[in-house]
This record gives structure tokens, sequence and C-alpha cells, in this order.
């Protein structure tokens, strides 16, 4: 091609305002974000007054408790990693417009999977973790794998399927759990605890700091969240998952095999969220009990919504969210405030940050008064 | 319903509209209108024109109450207004056609009109009124429609009349027409055009965007250009001719001709054999068609829209399953090949519907320009994707298709509706294919656009690409076709060769099923 349109246009200028109205675009995005906290809490604090409550207490414990003591900072950090992995894993799906809730299931799968070999077969040190690692995330693969090649050559939709399976996954844990890894003559239902050369070592084991059970697995959190920003946005498989995202039926018309590709963007997904379970397994608890990933499975679903699916800020969307679970435990124990108004102010902030009209008025009302001049 | 005209004239102006050095800076930085002063007379036909992307749409939007302005003042009927919805536009007697259809598509004609202001009975949507009343509004302006057909199964150029039935319902006295022609047929623009005047007869004022500078001059009474966010001038339509029309938009001398080199033809790339498709609905809408293309021809397809030439179009390119026949490409057999095996064997497909299936307008610009070949080098290596090569191959094509885009990174969706239109036709021209196929090319962007396009077709052709153009436009489909084949009702009952000798009249004919070539005379030729 050789002959260009002329164009009566100045692009060097246009560009520029553009790129300086995304870098403060960047700016406000973080400005919007820490006045919707505020904001939030504001009206917590509001709230509990009203009820006669006394707010500065139940604040005090709010926003200081996770790091008053080691322990619950501890609690804080481990918790986050278990959320940040599943919202990690859920976001790939969400991607490519996949309504996957089949984190719960991929989880504790993952968990049983790794836990027959962390328990009963003895292996050198390192191969001890990651043989289990490994095989919880095959795990969570295939599990991902089935409600994807169902909705992608049968259309069954992925909600329900995802749904079912975490049922059914569920109870086939109790089941397992009861009748074949309990031992005989045990009083609770748990499993042995996992070979010592399977054990993530927390850091009080490593450095002597009494981080509860915070541990290594830490490390899978950040090879997760950059493991999951290349494929997303460094792949041609996460190409397609974006493209497929953003308009199904043009990625088809652009020779992207949509159903191939939707299929391997759930098993992806349900690989991810297993690393979830196994860090239960091999860095907290140690061992498998009734009951033993609670709700982390959908607050991980939470985490990737804050985070608006972009691996990198997932880490930050847990961080921040566990940081309000276990402020929230403070809360409770502290200032006589019931739990569900800790969680109704905590659904208030993660619905003000989910609500992006802010951040738009404000942009808006930018471009107003820049173009005055 | 009291007519907004019933309200005098405040003030003594000669204006039913005027926007007053309106400046509008999107959120994201562009600047779309700066300092625009456009003022429309009361019952006059008055032609917006300009580039594509220079902020025809925008202003419009602004009169409409879907943008505002971020300076600026409006004056309907004289009095300063602030119109901050199109609720209020359409108090004001405003209404618009918007660039991109906005029906439900699953409702009939009738309750798309009413809807939003719908005649109720005992609280419930009274359907009888609604079809009364779009009947009424029908005849009373030569609208032609019919009210109890559900929207999706009408062809455009109806959806186009209900649309401003919509509007002339809830009022308006300013109705405004953005690039109302770029989906009709050249007969369906004819019958446009005479309900516009019979519109302006009945004390209506028009705004109408176009880029065909013909009907510019043959329906306006005067006519405004924008050039780049501001308005350039505003003359009266008698007093200027189509070049000095095109040299204000664009700012030099447009030629829409095309030099072709003599016709080099190859062998057959595309054989179509005997292909059917019938719908889900039922419907036959491909009876038995055969034809071929051939390296280093255009092969343009002719025919009123709706005669299976869309059907044709998506069953070649695997977005439609064929009820029999077949399709091969250079002799290997693509017959309900996925789009992705079709494009591998070497297809590029410019779809008619740009919107739908040609972008992603979340999607940036360099994105939607790889979806085709993303996987490929120099796109990707070694298993990664090569931002700098997706980034080059972006500023790359912008520049030759005078994207109007500050950079690659900016989504399809903050584009104009023309510029969006150029991200498709670039990605898909620039795909090196053996086969072509285009779909109404040239629609909905400007004449320099056009001009640039026609060139690039020519230059395929001339490489030996075999190209199958798809045109509603008659005018297009003989400045470029090699051979010209006429589709109605599902079938090929015409086959020329495009000699200066045959004239838009006589397809015509056969366009509209008057004549009709024998079977043998078609065979022989297609
Ligand atoms: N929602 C939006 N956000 C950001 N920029 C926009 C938006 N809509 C339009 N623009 C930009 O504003 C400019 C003018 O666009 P507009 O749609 O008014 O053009 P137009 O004259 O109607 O062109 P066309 O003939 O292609 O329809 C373009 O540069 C376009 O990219
Ligand atoms: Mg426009």
């Amino acid at each position: 091609m050789e002959s260009t349109i002329p164009l009566s246009f100045d692009r060097i200028a246009a560009r520029k305002a553009v790129q300086a109205e995304r870098r403060r675009s960047m700016l406000i995005d973080l400005g919007v974000t820490l006045a919707t906290i505020i904001a939030a809490l504001l009206m917590g604090f509001i709230v509990i007054a009203l009820l006669g409550k006394d707010p500065f207490l139940a604040y005090e414990a709010l926003l200081t408790g996770p790091i008053t003591r080691l322990g619950r900072t501890g609690r804080w950090l481990e918790l986050a990693t278990n959320l940040i992995l599943v919202g990690l894993g859920v976001s790939i799906a969400f991607r490519a417009r996949q309504f996957s809730l089949g984190g719960q299931g991929q989880m504790v799968a993952g968990a049983i999977v790794a836990a027959l070999i962390a328990i009963y077969v003895p292996l050198p040190p390192l191969l001890g973790v990651l043989i289990p690692i490994a095989a919880a995330m095959v795990t969570g693969f295939l599990l991902g794998l089935l409600p994807g090649v169902m909705k992608a050559y049968l259309r069954a939709n992925e909600i329900v399927s995802t749904l079912m399976l975490n049922a059914i996954v569920l109870r086939l844990y109790d089941y397992v759990l009861t009748f074949h890894l309990k031992p005989e003559g045990s009083a609770t239902t748990r499993s042995l605890p996992v070979q010592p050369t399977a054990q993530l070592p927390t850091f009080y084991e490593l450095f002597g700091v009494d981080l509860g059970r915070f541990n290594l697995g830490v490390i899978l959190v950040v090879l997760g969240a950059i493991g999951v920003w290349l494929l997303l946005e460094r792949t041609p498989f996460g190409f397609a998952i974006r493209a497929i995202g953003a308009n199904e039926q043009f990625a088809r018309y652009g020779g992207i095999d949509t159903r191939r590709v939707i299929m391997l963007a759930f098993a992806a997904g349900g690989a991810v969220s297993a690393l979830a379970g196994v860090h239960l397994l091999l860095g907290v608890h140690r061992r498998l009990f009734l009951d033993f990933v609670g709700n982390i499975g959908w607050d991980g679903i939470t985490v990737a919504l804050l985070a608006r699916n972009n691996p990198l800020l997932v880490p930050l969307s847990g961080l921040f969210y566990a940081y309000l679970l276990v402020g929230g435990d403070r809360v409770e124990q502290q200032a006589q405030v019931g739990s569900e108004l800790v969680q109704v102010i905590q659904a208030v902030i993660i619905l003000l940050i989910t609500a992006q009209v802010l951040g738009d008025w404000i942009r808006a009302r930018r471009a107003r008064t820049q173009a005055e001049g | 319903m009291p007519s907004p005209l019933l309200v005098p004239m405040s003030q003594n102006t000669p204006y039913i509209v005027e926007m007053r050095d309106i400046s509008k800076v999107y959120p994201n930085g562009v600047r779309a209108n700066d300092h625009v002063t456009f003022a429309v007379r009361p019952r006059e036909i008055h032609a917006l024109v300009g580039e594509n992307g220079a902020g025809k749409s925008t202003l419009m939007k602004i009169l409409y109450g879907m943008e505002r302005p971020s300076s600026g003042q409006i004056f309907v009927r004289g009095k300063p207004v602030s119109i901050h919805s199109p609720h209020e536009a359409i108090a004001l007697g405003i209404g618009m056609v918007h660039q991109n259809f906005m029906l439900v598509p699953s409702f009939t004609i009738a309750e798309n009109v009413v809807l939003g202001a719908e005649p109720v009975r005992r609280r419930l949507l009274d359907y009888k009124a609604a079809v009364a009343i779009t009947r009424q509004l029908s005849a009373q302006y030569g609208l032609e429609v019919d009210p109890e057909a559900p929207v999706e199964a009408v062809p455009v150029g109806m959806r186009q009349r209900v649309e401003i039935l919509k509007a002339l319902y809830r009022g308006a006295d300013v109705l405004i027409l953005d690039e109302p022609t770029a989906v009709l047929t050249p007969q369906e623009t004819h019958e446009l055009f005479t309900a516009i005047r019979q519109l302006v007869q009945s004390g209506k004022t028009v705004i109408f965007i176009s880029h065909k500078l013909r009907e510019v001059k043959e329906i306006s009474d005067r006519v405004s250009v924008m050039r780049n966010a501001r308005l350039v001038d505003t003359v009266d339509t008698a007093a200027v001719t189509e070049e000095q029309l095109a040299r204000m938009m664009v700012g030099r001398e447009v030629f829409l001709h095309v030099d072709k080199a003599p016709l080099r033809r190859g062998e057959p790339v595309l054989q179509v054999r005997s292909l059917e498709y019938v719908t889900e609905a039922g419907v036959e809408t491909l009876k038995g068609v055969s034809f071929n293309v051939h390296e280093g021809e255009i092969l343009g397809v002719a025919g009123v829209e709706g005669n299976g030439q869309t059907e044709l179009v998506e069953v070649i390119a695997g977005l439609r399953p064929a009820t029999a026949g077949q399709v091969l490409l250079c002799g290997q057999d693509i017959t309900n090949a996925s789009p992705r095996q079709v494009r591998q064997a070497g297809v590029a497909h410019i779809p008619e519907d740009r919107l739908t299936n040609g972008a992603a307008l979340s999607m940036s610009i360099a994105e939607n320009l790889i979806v085709d070949r993303y996987e490929r080098p120099p796109f990707t290596r070694g298993g990664l994707l090569q931002p700098t090569a997706i980034k080059e191959n972006a500023e790359w094509l912008i520049e030759q298709f005078a994207i109007r885009a500050p950079d690659g990174d900016v989504p399809v969706g903050s584009l104009s509706g023309g510029n969006m239109q150029k991200v498709v036709l670039a990605r898909e021209l620039s795909a090196q294919p053996k086969l072509l196929i285009a779909a109404q090319p040239t629609r909905g962007v400007d004449i320099g656009a056009s001009e640039f396009i026609y060139e690039q077709l020519v230059r395929a052709r001339d490489n030996g690409v075999a190209v199958l153009l798809v045109s509603a436009d008659l005018s297009e489909v003989l400045s470029l076709a090699d051979r010209i084949l006429v589709m109605k009702d599902g079938q090929i009952t015409a086959v020329f060769d495009n000699t200066p000798s045959l004239t838009e009249e006589e397809i015509g004919y056969y366009m509209l099923g008057v004549k009709r070539m024998s079977a043998e005379a078609i065979a022989a030729r297609a």
C-alpha cells in the first residue's frame, strides 16, 4: 500500500491530550477508590453511632485489628493468600465472560487429591510439596474442563453446572473424609496430618516470627498473579479469551476457535483456584477436616470482581477484603457489634467500589472545565 | 397530543434551532466540537457533511440531549434551553434517528413506534390503538410500514421508516437523520426522499447527515460543512457544486473514478456449486447458486438488498451452514468449514454488519486489527504476544487508512461511526488473502476513504487476488467490477461482463425481476 488519505487532523496533539488524560485518569481512579472507602466507612460509623454503640471503639477494632497483634496479621495474610488464589482463578473465566462459580469445588477437589499424596506418599523435600501442588492443579483443571465442555459443546448454562459440581464435590469430600481418610477409632472427623516433607513452612518455622499460620504458600500468590497476567495479556490464548469476553461473534468471525478457548478458560481457572485448596492443606491446616474451606470459594469471587478481573489488582483487592474480614471479627469481639452489622458495612464498601459512577462523573466534570479554556 | 409547533416563536429569530459556540471534549480528552455555531431555519432541509470523525454525530447528540456540551448555548425557537436528556429534546419537538438503529427487534413495528409513550387502556398497552396510530402516521407521511410485523423480520429500509415514525409520534418538529441513507438501496433512498419532502410540506424541519454528496445536492436547501471539529461554512446548496463541497470537506480534490489495469484473469479461486440455504425459520434464501471468482478479477454482486446476498457471503465465510451445495477455495472443499478454517484457507471478509461481527467495541484498535492474525509472527513469537509488533501494525494501518484516532490503544467504541468501519476495512484489506469478500465496503465512510478503498480493491485485483464485491450501490459495482452478477429471490438472474455499454437501467431490470437471463446463458458466464 502506497497511497494514504491525507488527514486534516493533528494526531500528535490529539495523542498528547489523550495520553495526558490517561495518566490523570489513573490518578483519579486511585483517588476515587480511596474516597469511596472513606465514604463507606463514614456511613458505617454513623450507623453504629445511631444504634447506640461506640463507633470509635468499633472502628479502632476494624482498622487496627489486623495489625495490632502479629497473630492477627498472620491470619490476615494467610486468608488473603487463599482469597487471592481463588480470585485469580475465577478471573480467567470471567474475562471470557463465563460466570464460572466453581471455585469452591475446585479448591476442595484439589485439596483431596493433594491430600492423598501428601498424607500417604513419603516424598523427598521439595518434591513432597511440588507433587501435591501439581496434582491439585491437574484436578482443578479437569474439574474446570467439565463445565467448560458442557458450556462450549452442549450449551449448558455454566452457573447451574458449576453450582451442581460444587455440591457434588463437597458431598464427595465429606464421604471420602468420613469413611476413608479418618483413621480408625479417631473421635473427630479429620485425616492424618500431611508428611513433614509436604508441609509449606510457616514464617514462624522459618524465621521465628510468629505470624500464625502464614506460610511460604505466599509464593504461589506472586507466581500466580504474574502467571495469570502473562496468560491473559501476553499469550495468544489470553488474547482469544479477551476477544471472546469482548464480543463472542466477533471472535468467531475473526477465526478464533471459540468453543475450544471457552473450554480451556474454564479449565485454566480451575487449575489456579485449586492452588488455594492445596495452600490450605499444606500450609495452613496440614490435614483435612469437615468444612475445611469455609467461605473462601465465594469470597474469592468478590475479590475478583473488586479487582475487575485484573490479575495485577487481585492481590490488592484480596489483601483489602481479607483485612475487612479479620478486622470485622475483631469488631464483633471488641465492640459487641453483631456480625450482621459488620457484614452490612463490608457490603456497602464493596458496592461503592464496584460502582464506577463516581469516577466517570469526575472525569466528565473535568472534561467540561477543560473545554472552556 | 399538542404539537410544539403551536408554541409561538419568541423574539424575532429566523431560526428554529440555533447552536452557538458549542464545544465538546469527551472524557478521554478527544475534542469533537470546537466552537461550532450551527443554525437551522424552520421548514428547511439542512444537510450536515464532513469527514469521518469531523464531529457531526457529536453535534447532533448534543442537540438531542444525549451528550452534554462542554460549553456553548442552544436556542430553540429563539429561547435559550439546556437539554439534559433525549426526553427533554423530545419535549422541545426535537427527534433523532441514529446512525445505528435503536429498536427492539422482537417487538412489532407498532409496539416500537409507541414505545415510551404507549396508549394505555386499563393500565395495559392498547395494542389496537398502537396499530391504528402507526397506520395513521404511516399514511399521513407516506412512510410505508407493516405495523404488525416484528422489527427483526423486516428489511433495513422499513426499520428506518419505523425510527422516523417513532420520532414523529412523539411530536418531533425538527427531525435529525444521522446518515439515514448509508444502509439504503437507491430505491429506498428515493422513497425516503419523497417522504422527507412530504414532511417539510407539512411543516417539519429536517437535519440530514450524509457522505453522499449527490444526495445532499438532490435533497437539501442549505448545507453546513464540518471539518476537524469546526464548522467551516454554511451555504445554499444551489450555490455549490459537489466538487466544491468535497473540497470544503477534505481540503483537496477527490476523484471517485478508478484506473484499472487490463483484466488478467487467472484460475478460479472461489467455486460455488448449487448452493442452497434455508434459514432456521424455514425460509429459502439461496436457491441453487453457482458461480466462480477467478484470480485477478472483481466479481460484483448487484441486487436489491435482501435477495440472498447477505446469506451468500455468510455461508462462504463459514458464519452460516449451507443447506446443500458446495464451496471450493482453490479446489479445496470449504463447505461448512468453521470461520477459522475458512480464514486459514485464505479468505478475508469485510462483513456487512461491521458492528456485530467486525469489531469488539471494548477492545483497542490495535487488538481489533489483529484478531485474524494474532497467533502468527510477528504478532506471536515463542508463544508470547509481541506488543511492539502489535503496536507498529496499528500505527501503520491507522496512518494508511487515516483512522481518526490518537493512537492504537483507544477502544474502537470511542471512534466515530465511519472510523469504526475503517478499522475493519484496514484489517481485512491488509490480510493478503487469496479471496477477498467485500460486503458494502464503503458504507458509512467518507469520500476520501471511499476513494482509498476503491484503490485498495483494485490493487488487490491487480495483484491476483479474487475479489467478491457485494454492494447495494450500483455505481460502485459498475465502476469496480469486471463481471457483474445479479441476484433476485435467492437466485442468479443475470451475469454481465462489465463493458462500457452496460447501464444502471439495464441492470435494474434484472434486479427488479422484470428481465431474466436463460439458465444456459447464466451457466455459460457465471
Ligand atoms: N463516546 C466517545 N468517547 C470518546 N471519543 C468519542 C466518542 N464519540 C465520538 N468520539 C470522538 O469524537 C470525534 C467526532 O466523532 P463523531 O461521531 O461526532 O464524528 P462524525 O462526524 O459523526 O463521523 P462519522 O462520519 O464517522 O460518523 C471522533 O474523533 C471520535 O473519535
Ligand atoms: Mg457519525
